[in-house]
């Protein structure tokens, strides 16, 4: 990928702006303002339930923000028109357990428009060679996992946003996951990731941010 | 070029979902095992005299059609609520309403088009006049088509509603469907009486060009304001 040329100090790739959102009138967060520009990688940190998962609905445009604005590339971000620069990986994975990961990741990579040719490469990227024509319902949590990270590697985009991407990978999974974050950032790739897990990054130029209230 | 990669993504789509019934088919068998029994019950019902099954048989099978095809409709989009895939369609760079319009035409195609092909059958087995099935066929295909899309616009307004609730589904669709089966049975009706019956199946094509413009787009509203509870 080349570098990127248009990216300047101004526009930021991604900005929030006094984000706040709020179920039954209890905002989820306390108002967060913060930027993310190419190459960064951000790492959410807080408890259980305190909106982690919501912010990054509220980045990808799935949620409408009670009050404050996203902004990406330096426009508000319009959630009827996703920009299909971003990749959101939630807790559900959006893989169809009738259908094979091959299949599966077909159907994505035409949505996006993306090359079909590197499926094949992707999945042997991914160890899931063997399982590859097996209907998703008959893999283990930790190749379902792998079947819907396949998806980073196949889909060009510029924002990464990972909700507990280390969840059910094994030691290797970790160390492929480890190994595709940082080959992202370096191509002036953008992450925001979640995770428990405080052992499982040796990822450097991390930042972090605290959701807690 | 955004064309080609919107149809692209499109077929992508029907292929997707079409491979998915595929993989389902012994579920989409209940709609026609179930117009096919209660068919079957009626003569059994109301005695095997072949003037009172005549006279009422238009009616029943249109009636048993739209049941029977209801029986799938809250299949449509709930597993992609669960799995997560409808959050990814919306991500996708490809306009949401038109995703979910093939959606629909495949639910239509699983699950009422089966039914359709299947009517020559239960109007034989309730006397029809031979001469009235091609009318019934033609109100049957704008009917089923008018009620999939109406049908889609309430599952996306109750598919992520915490409660989910079947009551509300069921509430909701009684009323739509009122007029699509008196301007269907207005059709068969009029075609009995050998009057001009062109003017009912022209109000259900109207509605009918409606909803095709209007309901892929509530229903893509209806997703992203759901999302937001």
């Amino acid at each position: 990928m080349e570098p990127m040329i248009l990216t300047h100090c101004a526009a930021p790739l991604l900005e929030a702006r006094a984000l706040c959102f709020k179920r039954q009138d209890e905002p989820v967060f306390a108002p967060l303002s913060f930027r993310l520009d190419s190459g960064d990688m951000i790492l959410l940190e807080g408890a259980n339930g305190s909106g982690k998962t919501t912010l990054m609905r509220l980045l990808t445009g799935l949620l409408q923000a009670s009050s404050g604005e996203v902004l990406w590339r330096g426009r508000p971000l319009h959630r009827d028109r996703s920009p299909g620069d971003m990749l959101f990986i939630g807790h559900h994975l959006g893989l169809k357990a009738r259908l094979t990961p091959r299949e599966n990741l077909r159907t994505s990579v035409d949505l996006y428009g993306a090359a079909r040719t590197n499926i094949d490469a992707a999945l042997g990227y991914l160890g899931l060679d063997a399982v590859s024509d097996e209907p998703v319902y008959r893999l283990s949590a930790g190749q379902k996992k792998r079947s819907a990270l396949a998806r980073l590697l196949l889909i060009p985009a510029t924002l990464w946003l990972l909700d507990e991407p280390f969840v059910h990978l094994d030691g290797s999974g970790v160390e492929l996951m480890n190994h595709l974050l940082a080959r992202h950032t370096a191509r002036h790739g953008a992450v925001l990731l979640s995770s428990h897990d405080q052992r499982v990054f040796h990822t450097a130029g991390i930042k972090r941010m605290r959701m807690d209230i | 070029m955004s064309r080609t990669l919107l149809l692209k993504a499109c077929t992508a789509m029907l292929r997707h979902d079409l491979t998915l019934a595929w993989r389902r088919r012994a579920d989409l068998a209940l709609p026609i095992l179930y117009a096919l029994i209660v068919t079957t019950l009626f003569p059994f019902a109301l005695g095997p005299d072949r003037l009172v099954l005549q006279q009422i048989a238009g009616g029943v099978v249109l009636v048993i059609v739209v049941l029977a095809m209801l029986l799938e409709l809250n299949t449509l989009f709930r597993e992609d609520s669960d799995d997560g895939s409808l959050e990814q369609l919306m991500l996708s760079p490809q306009p949401l309403a038109v995703l979910l319009a093939i959606k629909v035409l495949v639910y239509w195609l699983t699950s009422a088009a089966p039914l359709i092909v299947l009517s020559p059958l239960l109007a034989g087995l309730m006397h029809l006049a031979p001469r009235l099935l091609p009318v019934l066929m033609l109100s049957l295909l704008l009917a089923t088509l008018l009620i999939s899309l109406l049908g889609a616009i309430l599952m996306a307004l109750t598919i992520t509603s915490t409660q989910r609730s079947g009551m509300l589904l069921a509430l909701t669709l009684l009323p739509l469907c009122v007029p699509i089966v008196i301007a269907s049975s207005g059709t068969l009706v009029a075609a009995e009486q050998g009057l001009a019956w062109v003017a009912p199946l022209a109000w259900l094509g109207a509605a009918l060009v409606l909803a095709l413009v209007l309901a892929p787009l509530s229903c893509a509203a209806a997703l992203h304001i759901g999302l937001d509870g």
